[in-house]
């Protein structure tokens, strides 16, 4: 009984929305070719474990490395700008410029820069996680524990000693930060490029089920998508943990 | 004795650690606080004072024994509009004028803001002029000040007072318990103040209980001699420096005592 | 003095860099060091001012911004009301996070499937935007409520404050910053929103233009539809920062 009522209390609301979807269809009278059953979207999902997993490692492969070219990049370059403050001076607007606009813009222009294979969709990627780790991991570079500075000076130590035993540790969390948070973007991103490129990942399959209407495979397609994402996010977000433990 | 307007009968109070275990804060409190009475409650950080204020405020309730104002619930007088605080954080919310924050506590008991009394106890704390003015243009003094203005807004039976100047300097704070003393000798409210401070409690209060902690008991309790109103040539009489010595002593602890 | 000679030396290279951007743009289209398809700045200038381009880009402007305004619009309302549901009513609280949980797991792209059975495409960019928008601000607003701190709440205890009176004087107040923020990082949401969505098939708009363009290579109408998306996706950006700085100084 008070399972049911703990059920209910934790899941009112997405029953709510699947009842409103019930409602919807009923009440506008959609055929079951637009609207496919949930039997027949898992029917889908069986009968083809090889094309929906092919597809989705792809997907999971093209977040994951453009993640990691992005994160690269955006340290190397935040260190650059911590080096100078000429440079620093320069970049860190250009940073925030580009970190808050609508990132998933720039895929077709890149599409096109590049040409349509699987590096353009990394490079896709990469942009969108570049700028926000820029922009992190330079807050990060300027944001060390209070005194330590003074502490650095009084010992003496050279700036590369400064750098690796104290910019670069302090800023580790906030890197980390910056992976959680781009991680779900860049999930999108790259789902986003296959799909206007159309060469293989989820991206692709969604383009080719709307392409034909098949709509149990959209939504099959729909439902993998969601769990890549949880996937590659719940992975930062325990990286993210395992650092922050060992940091703070 | 005159009337008891706060009384603690034998108070208990613990809390549940995150551990499981029971933290004891208060045992067998018994304390009376008579009407228009000012008492100073003095100890040692953790031992305990701010837990009875918070009973007497409403704010927490006893896991054993009574607390009563005029023979109610502190609820129930909470519910009736009928408490005073003002806190060492002064509380003032940052989106309202000086005013605005005096008049707040009109608001929350769904009363017409009485303009004229709202001015006169700006002008009572010395802040005529301010009225306009946003707690971040004030000083730290300036704010405890308006947070002691809002206390007294609609007449309380009795004021509470947690450490109001704990995060003042000794200068301001000196000054601060001078004006006090004014602002309080004009209304002669029942009055618990929670300090740290003995001079300040010895300067401010009739009587001054001393608490020492784990758990909160009363070990002290003393009354103050000095006439009203109370110069602050008052610090530097003998009897001051007496029971300032006295007082310092008792809050020692155990294991420093000679 | 210093502090202010500061801010304008770091004003000044930040334009500095801008127009550095802006020039390295110039030149690598004025020469073509990225190929064909990086056209210089002026061209695309050009282009978006041609006055026979006018109707196109109005055109795709007028239905964009109408759905991105339209979500962004839903999506605040619908986030500050799930928001404030959950904390006049703490029983609807979990439900409403687990929701909002799953609303957020599911890529923007993912929904778009959903909402082309369920509404007619031109609706499917403006619901997609009002979703993303929508778990920025519930998320915002729901921290915001708890910004209110404790002394404050230990003051309405005390004073004797009725729950709506608590409600309405401290912590709606006291969750405006939060939700100023939210509503400033929820605007290149809404952009994306509606461009993913028209890229699902809608028949009109700045998304559909990019992507017809890029198949198509036309290179300048192409770049032109991306800067003016990013163009207005920034100065709306900066106006929120703008009143996000005055909500701060009043608020907090």
């Amino acid at each position: 009984m008070s399972g049911v009522r703990t059920f209910i209390s934790h899941y009112w609301g997405v029953l709510g929305i699947l009842l409103l979807w019930q409602a919807w269809v009923s009440i506008s009278g959609l055929n079951a070719i637009v609207l496919p059953s949930p039997l027949s979207v898992v029917a889908d999902l069986v009968a083809n474990p090889a094309i929906y997993a092919g597809n989705a490692g792809k997907t999971f492969l093209v977040a994951v490395l453009g993640l990691a070219f992005g994160l690269l990049a955006g340290v190397l370059l935040s260190l650059a700008a911590w080096t100078s403050r000429l440079l620093n001076g320069l970049l860190t607007p250009l940073g925030l410029i580009f970190s808050s606009i609508p990132v998933v813009a720039l895929i077709p222009i890149l599409a096109r820069l590049l040409g349509y294979d699987m590096r353009t969709e990394i490079a896709i990627v990469a942009v969108a996680a570049f700028f926000p780790t820029f922009v992190f991991v330079g807050a990060g570079l300027k944001s060390r524990p209070p005194g330590s500075d003074d502490l650095f000076n009084v010992l003496g130590a050279t700036p590369w000693q400064r750098l690796l035993r104290l910019v670069m540790p302090a800023a580790v969390p906030n890197m980390m930060v910056a992976l959680r948070l781009t991680a779900p973007e860049a999930v999108l991103a790259a789902i986003l490029a296959e799909l206007l490129m159309g060469t293989s990942g989820l991206g692709f399959m969604f383009r080719e089920a709307a392409g034909r209407f098949a709509m149990e495979r959209a939504f099959g397609t729909s439902i993998i998508a969601t769990i890549t994402a949880v996937i590659v996010f719940g992975l930062f977000m325990a990286a993210e943990r395992r650092v922050d433990a060992l940091w703070k | 004795m005159t009337e008891t307007a706060i009384h603690l009968d034998r108070v208990g109070k613990s809390f549940a650690l995150d551990n499981g275990k029971q933290l004891t804060a208060l045992s067998e409190i018994d304390l009376r606080i008579g009407k228009g009475e000012f008492v100073a409650l003095l100890g040692p950080s953790g031992c305990g004072k701010s837990t009875v204020l918070r009973l007497a405020a409403a704010l927490e309730t006893p896991s054993a024994g009574r607390v009563t104002i005029d023979g109610k619930e502190p609820q129930a007088l909470s519910r009736a509009h009928r408490l005073g605080v003002a806190f060492q954080d002064h509380a003032l919310l940052p989106w309202l004028d000086i005013f605005a924050n005096v008049a707040l506590p009109f608001q929350v008991a769904g009363r017409k803001v009485d303009d004229a009394r709202v001015k006169e106890l700006i002008g009572l704390v010395g802040l005529a002029g301010f009225e306009k003015a946003r707690p971040r243009q004030l000083s730290g003094g300036m704010r405890q000040r308006a947070s002691i203005a809002r206390a007294l807004a609609l007449q309380p039976d009795v004021l509470l007072l947690d450490e109001p100047f704990g995060a003042l300097d000794a200068v301001t704070r000196r000054h601060m318990n001078l004006e006090l003393q004014r602002i309080w000798s004009a209304q002669r409210i029942t009055t618990l103040l929670v300090t740290h401070s003995v001079d300040e409690a010895l300067f401010l209060a009739d009587r001054v209980i001393v608490m020492s902690g784990r758990p909160g008991r009363i070990i002290r309790d003393i009354s103050i001699p000095f006439e009203r109103p109370r110069h602050p040539s008052v610090m530097r009489d003998k009897r001051f420096h007496e029971l300032v010595d006295e007082l310092t002593l008792a809050l020692e602890p155990e294991g420093a005592a000679p | 003095m210093t502090l202010q000679s500061e801010a304008v030396h770091r004003l000044v290279l930040g334009a500095v860099g801008v127009g550095l951007f802006l020039a390295i743009w110039q030149v690598i289209g004025t020469y073509r060091l990225a190929g064909m398809t990086w056209p210089p700045l002026t061209d695309v200038l050009a282009f978006i001012a041609d006055p026979s381009k006018q109707g196109l880009f109005v055109r795709a402007m007028l239905a964009s911004f109408a759905s991105v305004a339209l979500g962004y619009v839903v999506g605040i309302l619908s986030g500050v009301a799930a928001a404030m549901l959950g904390q006049v009513l703490p029983i609807m609280r979990p439900g409403l996070d687990r929701l909002v949980a799953v609303i957020h797991a599911v890529p923007l792209v993912a929904l778009a499937p959903v909402f082309m059975v369920l509404a007619n495409r031109d609706l499917t960019p403006p619901a997609i935007s009002a979703l993303g928008v929508f778990y920025m601000i519930y998320v915002a607003t729901t921290s915001g409520l708890k910004a209110a701190s404790h002394t404050h709440r230990d003051l309405f205890t005390a004073l004797g404050s009725s729950p709506t009176s608590r409600f309405l004087r401290l912590e709606l107040p006291a969750a405006l910053p939060a939700l100023v923020s939210g509503m400033k990082l929820a605007i290149p949401v809404a952009f994306i929103g509606t461009i993913v969505g028209e890229w699902f098939g809608a028949s009109r708009g700045l998304g559909l233009l990019m992507v017809s363009a890029m198949q198509n290579f036309q290179i300048p109408l192409l770049w032109s539809a991306v800067l003016i998306v990013t163009t207005a996706s920034l100065a709306l950006f900066g106006l929120m920062s703008l009143f996000e700085r005055l909500v701060y100084g009043r608020f907090q």
